[in-house]
């Protein structure tokens, strides 16, 4: 039996502004932000580019740091799957998920089992330069899920793929989210990937971002892409946007 | 059900017929000049009819002579041991502060001005410094061959690091590779082109200055030999010396550097097409 998923994301007051290299103009992408993930709930943030959709992942990651308010997010363990997948090329597809694993103080061996969930067991010694695009985003959510996170993060995690192969990765994800609770942020641009995959969608919008609009996915999981009541959740959420 | 014969186009058929190109021997066209540089030596040493340009046989002889000798191998052991400490040294220097200038802005401006002088100062003047400075200590020739060898290898270290991909940086660190493991596992395989550039241009000149202080402060190793060799006017056996030591570089570059490198870049070859 597996333990209670205790793990929430707290933003509040967040404030965040860079300064543009070029021109030494600052930019301001978030004041006074403040958004909750519950534990074991998988938030889904939908905008448009610029919106700050991927800094405040980054946030949560601990890839940046905010200029004000507070993020509490206590020390979990961290499973993410960026827009490319961040691969270490001279290492096995095995290797780079056992080296996740291991970093993660948790037996390497299990990165087998992990690339079989994810279909890749055949892939497993090979480097990942002979694999395809969404092969390689394969192994990216293969490495995210096999460290056990307590804190899954997915920056638009298929945006880089061609929706037939995007379409595939999503279901897979969904498999794997179902497996354990875990809580999640979810950063995508794309409001059907949104509704299939989280409990919540959270739709930003203006400079510094917003929340514009909010909605709760009232949908058991697993979840059909052709399930009517996504596809009006998916207008109302461009609607919003 | 009728087959449909696919006729092969000018094109394909040209392909198809196409003779692989014929591979000689690897090291055909390396034998090829040295042959054709014995020919034009000897051609030369026959025109001037000198003393000071013994003809091949003659080196030949030497080389045969000194090789027949049992103190060859100790000599040659003795300057490579001094080589190899050196080159040690300044490599592991040479990792732990070209890394740090590639990532930290004040290590960078901290340590460039030493990486500049370091790659201005001649490699005999390290020779003379040490000698002064270590007298025939095992230290002398390992201090001047890492002196003049890191700056060379901290450069390419350094640029190297520059060209790492930030986004497996962030990768790392979102998945709490520790530090050893980020050198092992990141570092070192991302800077292998860098390392590998480095360590040719670094034993380059470790090689040129562990000559120079031998000849000048060392009672043994081939620097030793060649400058008993000079002050015998035996021209044959600098020369002899000489081929020695550029075998012994070859061997290094064919036998060790480039194998190391083919070990380490196989991932490249799966793409290659």
């Amino acid at each position: 039996m597996t333990a209670p998923v205790t793990t929430r994301v707290r933003l509040d007051g967040i404030g965040k502004t860079f300064v543009d290299a070029r021109s030494g103009t600052p930019q301001q992408v978030l004041a006074d932000f403040s958004l909750t993930v519950e534990p074991g709930e998988l938030v889904a943030v939908v905008g448009a580019s610029g919106t700050g959709k991927t800094t405040l992942l980054h946030l949560v990651a601990g890839l940046v740091q905010p200029d004000a308010g507070t993020l509490d997010r206590g020390d979990p363990r961290l499973g993410i799957v960026f827009q490319q997948p961040r691969l270490l090329d001279w290492l096995s597809v095995r290797e780079n998920v056992a080296l996740a694993r291991e970093s993660a103080g948790i037996d390497p061996a299990g990165a087998d089992a992990a690339l079989a969930a994810v279909g890749l067991t055949e892939y497993a010694g090979s480097y990942p330069t002979v694999l395809s695009g969404g092969q390689r985003q394969r192994v990216a959510v293969a490495r995210a899920f096999a460290v056990e996170p307590d804190l899954v993060l997915l920056d638009e995690p298929f945006s880089a793929l061609d929706e037939l192969t995007a379409r595939k990765l999503r279901l897979l994800l969904q498999d794997l989210w179902m497996e354990r609770s875990r809580t999640g942020l979810l950063v995508t641009h794309n409001p059907l990937e949104a509704a299939l995959l989280a409990d919540r969608v959270i739709v930003l919008a203006g400079r510094p971002a917003r929340i514009a609009a909010e909605y709760h996915v009232d949908r058991e999981r697993p979840r059909s892409a052709e399930d009517p009541y996504l596809f009006d959740l998916h207008s109302r959420i461009v609607s919003a946007l | 059900m009728t087959a449909t014969e696919v006729r092969p186009t000018r094109v394909s058929a040209a392909l198809a017929t196409t003779p692989k190109p014929r591979r000689g021997p690897r090291f055909l066209p390396a034998l090829l000049f040295l042959v054709l540089l014995a020919g034009a030596w000897q051609l030369m040493a026959v025109l001037l009819d000198s003393v000071l340009v013994p003809g091949v046989p003659a080196i030949v002889t030497e080389l045969v002579d000194i090789v027949s000798d049992g103190a060859f191998l100790d000599q040659l052991g003795i300057t490579v041991l001094r080589v190899a400490l050196g080159f040690a040294l300044a490599f592991v220097v040479a990792v732990a502060v070209g890394i740090a200038m590639g990532r930290n802005e004040f290590a960078r401006r901290f340590f460039e001005p030493a990486v500049l002088l370091g790659l201005t100062i001649p490699g005999l003047v390290w020779a003379l410094l040490c000698v002064i400075w270590f007298g025939i200590d095992l230290v002398n020739p390992v201090a001047a061959v890492a002196l003049s060898s890191a700056p060379a290898l901290m450069l390419q270290i350094y640029q190297g690091t520059r060209s790492v991909d930030p986004d497996l940086l962030e990768m790392a660190h979102v998945y709490r590779f520790s530090r050893t493991t980020r050198l092992r596992k990141l570092w070192l395989p991302a800077l292998a082109p860098s390392l590998f550039a480095g360590a040719r241009l670094g034993l380059s000149l470790g090689w040129k200055v562990i000559v120079l202080v031998e000849v000048f402060g060392m009672s043994s190793g081939v620097g030793y030999q060649l400058n008993n060799a000079f002050a015998a006017q035996n021209v044959a056996a600098v020369l002899a010396w000489t081929l020695l030591f550029a075998l012994v570089m070859a061997i290094l570059e064919y036998g060790i550097l480039q194998g190391l490198e083919r070990r380490t870049s196989r991932w490249r070859k799966a793409v290659s097409v």
